[in-house]
């Protein structure tokens, strides 16, 4: 078997097409059939081992894989990306289109050689063409650069194929080499049944999908949709609030775009152009996809009105690039609206949240969390609203009965005034329970060693004070703190 | 057609909200809840006894006013914290002096992560409490506001009445004629907390309470 890769300086003998012998009708050459009324698939596989085998950076091969796909979408309406490093293209039903496989050859290379010289590597890559996707691949994983029209000649082509060029775990290709089967023709020559008992049936499935006996469906790749929208003003705009008309047109637009694709729109991007001054950018980001006009609008006439404009306005452009599939809410059964007064969870507060976070910034909005830590500055966290924090340990109710915390924790303890013994804020301070000892981080430099204890103060309020079990460099006396008011 | 029975009759007259009685507090304590006087417990015997609405009174303004941040007004409200989280629903704190410690929350049976906290700057602050009274979904709202007129908490008080939403106000200055609902004035004291109600909307009574700490349900 020829199995050198196909250099494509080349002419095009390399896809060479199977001619078999009788029965199977005359040989086909490079013209596709134009008798067939109905286009028989073809599916054109390519591999290019040289994506999988540059180390990946940082996802950059998942990219470039979606810019091939995306550019062999001019050729064929089916692309699908087989990962890690291979792509099928359904290219039967566009033969007659392009004028036969040879040009449609040529055009992929003018397409790919492009692509791989600027990422700088190498230029060649494997091709093969079948009516089944799965033998395509095989075919071209195998790096044999093979042309086969019709579903007869496939067994004879694939017949060739050592096994080990095939999907399978290595401990079966080991099975493979030990039972002195090498090419796929060793096995076809065996019953299948008896293949199917010693080397299990997914492996059949295989070898039958690749032969077309059975259905192969392949996952179409479909570029990520993206929207944007300009709009034009008559005139120029001094006035936020005359901008509204405009926004609201390219809302709707936004809207039924959303609604055709049934899609949900996660982060806004609205540009104000300005005659000479640039661009004014307005960002939102929403916490939950959204595709309700009467909600974007609200946070977008939100966001403008706390734009200060430079210029007046000429024109504007609304942009989408972030989606997530629409989902809609869940009804009850018998229609009747669940009980509202005490059922509305933090999913109806999200328009709120949204609002104020358009308003005051995504940092305004916070949560907090319990982390299981000793550290009383680190068992207690704030986090921006919406990200996810790694561990939340929520003790369970009155579990620190003897540990009481306090519900105000400063975020920097306070050094408390000493006078004549007395610990004062704002009056003199009288302890009522303690010490709790914490020790806690001595391996790193944020290690505390204190004693906490409950004072109260004239005015009545409850504090949490520690003293430190050891002077810290810049004082010679071991401090008191005040790190916690109870309220 | 039966004759109503008398009593029914008058029972539903003295229920209607458009009657006020001087009595009433009396008459409300030996009787069940009047259904005109929605009320969240409190979570303190003594101070629900002492309220119109037996509790906070739902969908309005409370102003807790106290000489300093941290004499005791959270323990006031832990209860319903832990009442109303517990039943799904959420709080939002508004510009609290300090973020609120998750730990001490979550030991007092507060879900935390019903809690959010929103912290706009000063100029906001206003703007921001009332777009969370506004909001039907939003349970109730603890705002430490700062600078308050009467003419700010009148308008407070109609956007909570809109949302349904019971909004405490934390500050240190009793504002006369203000529109709230209810104004109390804590003020801590060696065993217990004292409140004195300055003003409850539909009752003349200026009740002082002592409420011992840790005397919550």
């Amino acid at each position: 078997m020829n199995s050198k890769p196909f250099q494509s300086s080349l002419a095009l003998h390399p896809l060479r097409a199977v001619r078999t012998d009788k029965p199977h009708g005359p040989a086909r050459g490079l013209t596709p059939s134009t008798k067939a009324r109905r286009p028989t698939p073809l599916w054109y596989a390519l591999w290019l081992p040289q994506l999988s085998q540059q180390p990946a950076i940082d996802g950059s091969q998942q990219v470039r894989l979606e810019q091939i796909a995306a550019s062999l979408g001019g050729l064929s309406a089916t692309v699908s990306i087989e990962a890690p490093d291979s792509f099928l293209l359904e290219v039967g039903s566009t033969l007659r289109y392009f004028g036969g496989i040879e040009k449609i050859r040529t055009r992929l290379h003018a397409l790919l050689e492009p692509l791989l010289h600027s990422w700088a590597l190498p230029r060649h890559f494997h091709e093969a063409a079948s009516p089944t996707p799965a033998a395509s691949l095989l075919l071209a994983r195998a790096a044999c650069n093979l042309l086969v029209y019709r579903k007869e000649n496939l067994r004879a082509a694939l017949g060739r194929l050592p096994l080990h060029t095939l999907t399978l775990p290595e401990r079966k290709k080991r099975q493979f080499h030990n039972s002195g089967l090498y090419i796929l023709r060793d096995i076809w020559r065996l019953p299948s049944h008896a293949v199917a008992q010693r080397f299990g049936h997914a492996f059949i499935k295989q070898l039958e999908q690749s032969l077309g006996h059975v259905a192969n469906p392949v996952q179409a790749y479909h570029s990520a949709p993206t929207f944007c929208s300009d709009l034009d003003c008559t005139y120029a705009i001094e006035n936020k609030q005359a901008l509204l008309p405009g926004v609201e047109t390219l809302l709707e637009r936004l809207c039924l775009f959303l609604h055709k694709r049934e899609l949900a729109a996660m982060h806004l991007h609205m540009a104000l152009v300005h005659e000479q001054q640039g661009r004014t950018e307005v960002e939102i980001m929403l916490r939950q996809p959204n595709r309700s006009y009467s909600h974007l609008q609200l946070l977008l006439e939100t966001r403008l009105n706390a734009v200060v404009l430079p210029a007046p306005v000429i024109a504007m452009q609304l942009q989408v690039t972030q989606f997530a599939p629409f989902s809609s809410h869940n009804a009850t059964l018998s229609g009747v609206p669940a009980p509202q007064e005490w059922g509305a969870g933090l999913n109806d507060l999200l328009p709120l949240l949204e609002q104020l976070q358009a308003r005051l910034g995504n940092r305004a909005v916070r949560s907090i969390h319990c982390q299981d830590e000793h550290c009383p500055e680190q068992a207690g966290l704030d986090s921006p609203f919406g990200e996810r924090m790694p561990t939340v340990i929520v003790p369970p109710s009155g579990s620190n009965e003897d540990a009481e915390r306090p519900c105000w924790l400063l975020a920097k303890p306070i050094p408390l005034r000493q006078e004549a013994g007395r610990l004062f804020y704002y009056s003199s301070l009288r302890l009522i329970s303690g010490p709790e000892r914490i020790e806690t981080h001595w391996w790193s430099p944020q290690e505390i060693q204190r004693d906490y204890y409950v004072a109260r103060n004239r005015q009545g309020m409850r504090l949490w004070i520690f003293h430190e079990r050891q002077a810290s460099s810049q004082q010679e006396t071991r401090g008191w703190f005040l790190h916690g008011i109870f309220a | 057609m039966p004759t109503p029975d008398p009593n029914q009759r008058l029972r539903s007259l003295l229920d209607s909200p458009n009657l006020w009685r001087g009595s009433e507090h009396y008459l409300a304590a030996t009787t069940k809840t009047s259904s005109h006087f929605p009320g969240l417990p409190t979570g303190f015997a003594a101070l629900d006894a002492s309220l119109p609405w037996r509790g906070w009174p739902a969908n309005a303004l409370v102003e807790i006013i106290t000489p300093l941040w941290g004499t005791g007004e959270l323990q006031l409200v832990l209860p319903l914290l832990r009442r109303i989280s517990m039943a799904g629903r959420s709080a939002l704190w508004l510009s609290p002096p300090c973020i609120p410690y998750a730990p001490a929350l979550a030991s007092a049976g507060v879900d935390i992560a019903r809690m959010i906290i929103v912290t706009p700057p000063a100029a906001e602050v206003l703007w921001s409490i009332e777009k969370a009274l506004q909001d039907k979904a939003c349970a109730v709202v603890l705002a430490w506001p700062g600078h308050l007129s009467g003419k700010h908490i009148r308008r407070l008080q109609l956007a909570a009445l809109t949302g349904q939403t019971l909004g405490i106000l934390f500050h240190h200055r009793n504002i006369r004629h203000s529109a709230s609902v209810l104004r109390l004035r804590a003020q801590a004291e060696e065993d217990a907390m004292a409140l004195t109600v300055l003003k409850a909307r539909g009752s003349y009574r200026h009740d002082r309470i002592r409420l011992p700490w840790n005397c919550h349900e």
